[in-house]
């Protein structure tokens, strides 16, 4: 990259990034395979997201744990959006965000992730841009790539004709390879596939029905439109190699979000109802250690009238109807 | 001859409530509701800009996204008022001066 600032603060990144990569590579050739070749770059590609995203279960397993919280203050919650029910001017939405804010604090519940583990990704995806820019022109990383290394991955090759270096507008411009088009294209489908395919996972099963009457939720409707729009400007202009990264992240959350909509759902969400089902039918369905259900049984109506007194024949009747 | 001047002081902040602006219309959207405090970190770093111009402003902005992590306990965070409201915003976000023509 030409921006030196930049370049400073992910030299780090960088140089762990390529430490990362390197240690994969040496791992796939050690095991036999090719060290030229574009498979075994991929697959260096491929352990480097594997090594980021474990890192981040921390992370994540924190989030899922404040979400189980969440259920202790659902009647909190549905409170104060009882409060503003059917109020859509700016003002409300603000008063009613802020006091939802000031709950999950309160309660230490905060559902929210920050936007750590993005920030966290992203001077990793520019430092294998930057890797990836460079090794196109055979230069040495900043550290473990070096070289020899550098050149090998700045030549691999998929399928002997797809440099990972190249991007779709790229071979556009140059007039093929065409094989790098379709490799773009496909990836973008399939990144596409894979977003919708965990959005809406988590938007129609693993919601409690609290969060489905948030703003929040239609807001996560409109994301899942527009991703894929994000996903053709990206693929068109990213290197392979850097799809390949993001193809493999989004794969790893859909698994992820898949265990954990099967292991682990949202209390009072579909996805909990059909768990407890599924535990029901193998007998072992655990009681609920004081939680209560999000559905809690309507009090009867206290009223200050006093109970007529029942005849012991008529109490019986009644009895016998419920 | 002052609302030169005043117009070319809120210049940088100006422009940069024009990017936080996009911003917060094109890519905040992508990823949805992730911040842990309310306001969340880029409209308060709008509106610590706005009042306080782009150097003090983006360093608050910094300092607030630095303390919006996974362990941080989030709620509410405003940015401290100014003592003085010196200037008026468009509804767009725009800083103008109050007094004057405009």
């Amino acid at each position: 990259m030409e921006i030196p600032f930049l370049d400073t603060i992910l030299w780090p990144i960088k140089w762990v990034v390529e430490l990362i990569l390197v240690a994969w590579h040496y791992l796939w050739t050690f095991i036999g395979l090719d060290p030229a070749a574009g498979l075994t770059w991929v697959l260096s590609i491929v352990g480097l997201v594997l090594v980021v995203r474990a890192a981040l279960i921390p992370i994540f397993v924190r989030q899922i744990k404040s979400q189980r919280k969440m259920l202790e203050v659902a009647p909190q919650l549905k409170k104060i959006q009882d409060k503003y029910k059917g109020k859509k001017d700016q003002f409300s939405r603000e008063a009613m965000s802020r006091e939802t804010m000031e709950l999950y604090r309160r309660t230490g519940t905060n559902p929210l992730a920050s936007c750590l583990p993005l920030l966290l990704q992203m001077p990793i995806f520019f430092s294998l841009f930057s890797v990836l820019n460079n090794a196109q022109k055979g230069l040495a990383g900043v550290g473990p790539l070096n070289a020899e290394l550098g050149k090998q991955f700045g030549d691999a090759t998929l399928f002997g004709v797809a440099p990972l270096h190249d991007t779709f507008i790229g071979a556009w411009n140059a007039g093929g390879p065409w094989q790098v088009m379709l490799i773009a294209g496909l990836m973008v489908v399939l990144m596409t596939a894979s977003q919708f395919y965990t959005q809406l996972q988590i938007m129609a099963k693993n919601q409690s029905p609290e969060a489905k009457n948030s703003p929040m939720f239609k807001q996560q409707r409109i994301l899942l439109y527009i991703l894929p729009l994000v996903f053709v400007f990206s693929g068109v202009a990213f290197p392979l190699g850097v799809m390949f990264y993001w193809l493999t992240s989004n794969l790893w959350t859909m698994g992820q979000q898949f265990l954990v909509i099967r292991n682990m759902p949202t209390p009072g969400s579909e996805a909990a109802k059909a768990r407890e089902a599924r535990l029901a039918k193998k007998g072992k369905l655990e009681p609920t250690k004081g939680a209560p259900a999000i559905e809690s049984i309507p009090e009867p109506p206290k009223t200050t009238q006093r109970q007529q007194p029942v005849n012991k024949n008529r109490a019986k009747k009644q009895g016998d109807k419920k | 001859m002052m609302s030169v001047v005043t117009a070319i002081v809120l210049l940088p902040r100006n422009l940069a409530v024009l990017i936080l602006r996009g911003y917060r219309a094109v890519i905040s959207p992508l990823y949805g509701d992730v911040c842990r405090y309310y306001p969340s970190c880029s409209s308060y770093t709008l509106q610590a800009i706005q009042q306080r111009g782009v150097v003090v402003g983006s360093a608050m902005g910094l300092y607030r996204i630095a303390r919006c992590h996974p362990w941080a306990k989030g709620g509410i965070d405003d940015v401290p008022p100014v003592r003085r409201q010196r200037y008026r915003l468009t509804p767009f976000g725009f800083v103008v001066a109050s007094h004057g023509k405009g």
